[in-house]
């Protein structure tokens, strides 16, 4: 019991060094977003959000495989630290995904005329939102013993409809617009946009990793007083014989 | 001339980032909560090993 509890100590969840990095990258990408880049023509001003969406979508996908890589891990080795490690990411999974999902939505509501179309891109995200909110929902409800496994499989396949959310703009004709990186000859993005874009992926990358280290402390936490909680009872159970 | 989209693009970003902080805010008060169930869940454990042990 002491080790278990050795392991949290008054140290906090994020280093300091990562928290002032991060708080560091917000305010210059902010700068960048709103001081240096400059306007993009067809678009106009709206299309600034586009340095907060994608970024948010780069976290979501990344933490995707993150979790899937760590479920995979738990279904091999049974450590219930690739378990925490996994739910931490599936839940920063949701939150990245909504702000990918709800600033892709304010932004269309202009461009678009509409917030919403049933497209490749568009569907197939909110399948993967949908799968991680399954995930988060199931996630109590599972019996205890076997949660660990039943959830490491729900986000093998949430992981599994990632390349399908990435390759939906290139392999069917969607309403989003054409990939701007990697989307063939007439793609690609003039300098400053892409050094925006690129240091907000950074600035949204140190952000998800803070969010993921508490988020993760927590699951230890949370398995830890559910240990204690049924050692307690099992050690009333001895007294009471 | 103010462009007429400027609203979105605030409403975005205040949305965008008040969604993050409030989750990072909300996990960070729940680690808090759990370290102090932890702590008494400990100490209770201990107090149960002393009365078994008398």
């Amino acid at each position: 019991m002491k080790e278990m509890l050795s392991e949290f100590d008054d140290r906090p969840a994020i280093p300091l060094w990562l928290l002032a990095a991060a708080a560091v990258a917000m305010v210059v990408h902010l700068y960048l977003i709103f001081m240096w880049v400059p306007t993009e023509a067809t678009m106009g001003i709206v299309q600034r959000l586009f340095y907060f969406h994608v970024p948010a979508a780069v976290a979501q996908f990344t933490a995707c495989f993150v979790g899937g890589v760590a479920a995979i891990l738990y279904l091999v080795k049974r450590d219930p630290k690739y378990d925490d490690l996994s739910l931490a990411c599936n839940e920063t999974v949701l939150v990245f995904g909504l702000v990918n999902v709800g600033l892709g939505m304010l932004w269309a509501k202009p461009i678009w005329g509409i917030w919403w179309t049933w497209d490749p891109r568009l569907t197939s995200s909110f399948v993967l939102l949908f799968l991680y909110g399954a995930y988060l929902v199931l996630r109590p409800a599972a019996p205890v013993e076997s949660r660990g496994v039943v959830c490491a499989v729900v986000c093998i396949l949430g992981m599994a409809d990632v390349p399908l959310v990435y390759l939906s703009n290139r392999l069917f004709r969607t309403q989003h617009p054409a990939p701007v990186l990697g989307g063939g000859p007439d793609s690609g993005l003039a300098p400053p946009i892409a050094a925006t874009l690129f240091f907000g992926m950074f600035t949204m990358m140190l952000l998800w990793w803070c969010v993921l280290l508490v988020r993760r402390r927590v699951a230890r936490l949370e398995r830890a007083a559910e240990d204690l909680t049924r050692r307690s009872h099992e050690l009333e159970d001895v007294r009471s014989y | 001339m103010v462009d007429p989209n400027l609203s979105w693009l605030f409403w975005g970003y205040a949305a965008g980032w008040l969604l993050i902080f409030a989750y990072l805010f909300s996990i960070s008060r729940k680690e808090r909560s759990l370290r102090r169930k932890v702590a008494e869940l400990q100490e209770a454990m201990e107090e149960r090993w002393k009365q078994k042990k008398a």
